[in-house]
């Protein structure tokens, strides 16, 4: 019965570099074969809009999702959160080695509790996010793709909205035929590309840059809308914080990231893990060692946050403000976390 | 047992092993060749470090670098930091293991958790003469990390 099927979609690595290109292929070849699993293909997750067809697939898919993309599982899951595609979250046992929590120092675990004000209208199906950069083979995600849809199979009685198969809107379809769009992206890839297949391929997307909320981290406490003067936030009907207009962030500037008390402001494509969306750690309040090795730089995060504000501010045309808007809070919460953390530095 | 050099850093006991050379960067240096080493960090740098999640290097191989260029960064659990060659010299190659996964710092800092292969003609410090250097600037050390309280 179609109840257990588990739809695994790719979101596509940005650019077109080979190895990540033959990764996605080899998972998505091997799962067309693979029975109980529907798969397929959209570009890059946080580069499509709202709008983008990829997105309207991915809110079409009715049972359990898998998503695989190129970036930390909590960059992809409040993504798609922020995109209208919610459901419970699903375990995925294959992590990228930086989320190994091996180490055995024992005072400087990290036991924070986070008291977010979670999602709403969550539906009754689980959505797992799989980072593709944790492993480098196709069948390490294969075998966890298997795991989870085995873990699946016992449940379908909760999942009786599985429409699969039922007719798609036009521009769809082309989700619905994996084969084909790999075919295509092939043809594109070595410049061979017919109309046809560039009529298969999705729109394009170009790169974007906003912040994505964890409201599993998120307490609504409002220092990124104070915080933020370019009009990226605002309020949803409920009154919950809400990155409501994505393409008024400045690219490259992660400060509104850098000021969240709570490190729920996810930058996914920032270098830094931690901004990034990485799990684990905390702090964005981190003691800067850049002095003692050997810089002459020793900024902490509100100073990183303000100068990088300022900047922004500028490039517009508008006035540098400094510390004197909307910093109150986190300068109190950084003071009490840097002592806490030179505390466990034993000094 | 050989009792190794050490410096306290509070309670916790860095060692400084004399089989090698130190930079004040808090970099060890242990010779492969005439004025040829390979670097890594200290137990001094690990302590403060802790554990190192993210590593990324800015420049290439075979790069010609000042003293006091920056070249890469760090950041761990704890803390974040630009990174600078020993010296004004060359790096030759870095350590692809901790490409990936940068813990290998953590695991074995004065082994195979090295950064990187690097020439120099700058003369390094003995590891007496890094512990002087320590022991000096532990004041300084303190002041630079507490300080970042009291500036906010």
């Amino acid at each position: 019965m179609a109840g257990s099927k588990v739809t695994v979609v790719i979101s596509q690595a940005q650019g077109r570099n080979p190895i990540r290109r033959q990764l996605e292929e080899d998972i998505a070849t091997s799962l067309i074969a693979e029975p109980g699993v529907d798969v397929s293909l959209v570009p890059h997750l946080y580069d499509m809009s709202n709008e983008h067809t990829g997105m309207l697939f991915l809110r079409s898919v009715p049972g359990n999702l898998i998503l695989l993309s190129w970036l930390y599982e909590r960059a992809t899951r409040w993504t798609l959160d922020r995109a209208g595609i919610r459901g419970k979250e699903g375990l995925s046992l294959l992590k990228a080695a930086e989320d190994d929590e091996d180490f055995d120092d024992d005072e400087e675990k990290d036991d924070r509790t986070y008291k977010g004000i979670g999602s709403v209208n969550v539906p009754n199906r689980r959505i797992y996010s799989i980072d593709l950069r944790a492993a480098d083979n196709a069948e390490a995600f294969l075998r966890e793709i298997r795991r989870i849809s085995e873990e699946n199979s016992v449940q379908t009685v909760d999942l009786m909205s599985w429409i699969g198969g039922s007719p798609k809107p036009e521009q769809l379809q082309r989700y619905l035929e994996p084969e084909r769009l790999l075919e295509a992206r092939r043809a594109l890839d070595s410049g061979s590309a017919t109309h046809v297949d560039k009529a298969i391929l999705p729109e394009d997307t170009g790169r974007r840059w906003y912040p994505v909320i964890d409201y599993s981290r998120c307490t609504n406490c409002m220092e990124c809308i104070d915080f933020c003067l370019f009009g990226v936030y605002g309020v949803d009907a409920l009154d919950r914080i809400l990155v409501e207009e994505q393409d008024n962030c400045k690219k490259g500037c992660p400060a509104c990231s850098r000021v969240c008390p709570e490190n729920a402001i996810i930058f996914p494509q920032h270098k830094q893990p931690a901004i990034a969306g990485a799990a684990g750690e905390v702090s964005g309040l981190k003691i800067d060692l850049t002095k003692l090795f050997g810089g002459d730089t020793g900024e902490s995060a509100v100073e990183m946050a303000i100068k990088e504000r300022d900047r922004e501010l500028i490039l517009d045309g508008r006035e540098a403000v400094g510390m004197s808007v909307g910093i109150k809070q986190k300068v109190r919460e950084e003071i009490d976390q840097l002592i806490a953390d030179l505390d466990a530095l034993e000094f | 047992m050989f009792e190794e050099m050490h410096f306290m850093m509070g309670q916790y006991k860095a060692p400084i092993p004399d089989d090698r050379l130190y930079s004040p960067r808090h970099l060890w240096l242990k010779e492969s060749g005439p004025g040829r080493y390979r670097v890594g960090f200290t137990a001094y740098s690990v302590r403060l470090l802790q554990d190192v999640y993210f590593l990324e290097w800015s420049i290439d191989p075979e790069t010609l670098v000042r003293d006091k260029q920056e070249i890469g960064e760090i950041e761990s659990a704890k803390a974040v930091s630009s990174m600078f060659p020993p010296f004004a010299g060359k790096v030759l190659s870095f350590n692809a293991q901790l490409l990936n996964d940068p813990s290998g710092i953590n695991a074995d800092n004065y082994g195979s958790g090295w950064l990187y292969e690097f020439e120099t003609t700058s003369p390094p410090l003995s590891a007496a003469g890094y512990v002087e250097f320590l022991k000096s600037a532990w004041d300084d050390a303190q002041r630079t990390i507490k300080g970042q309280v009291n500036e906010s």
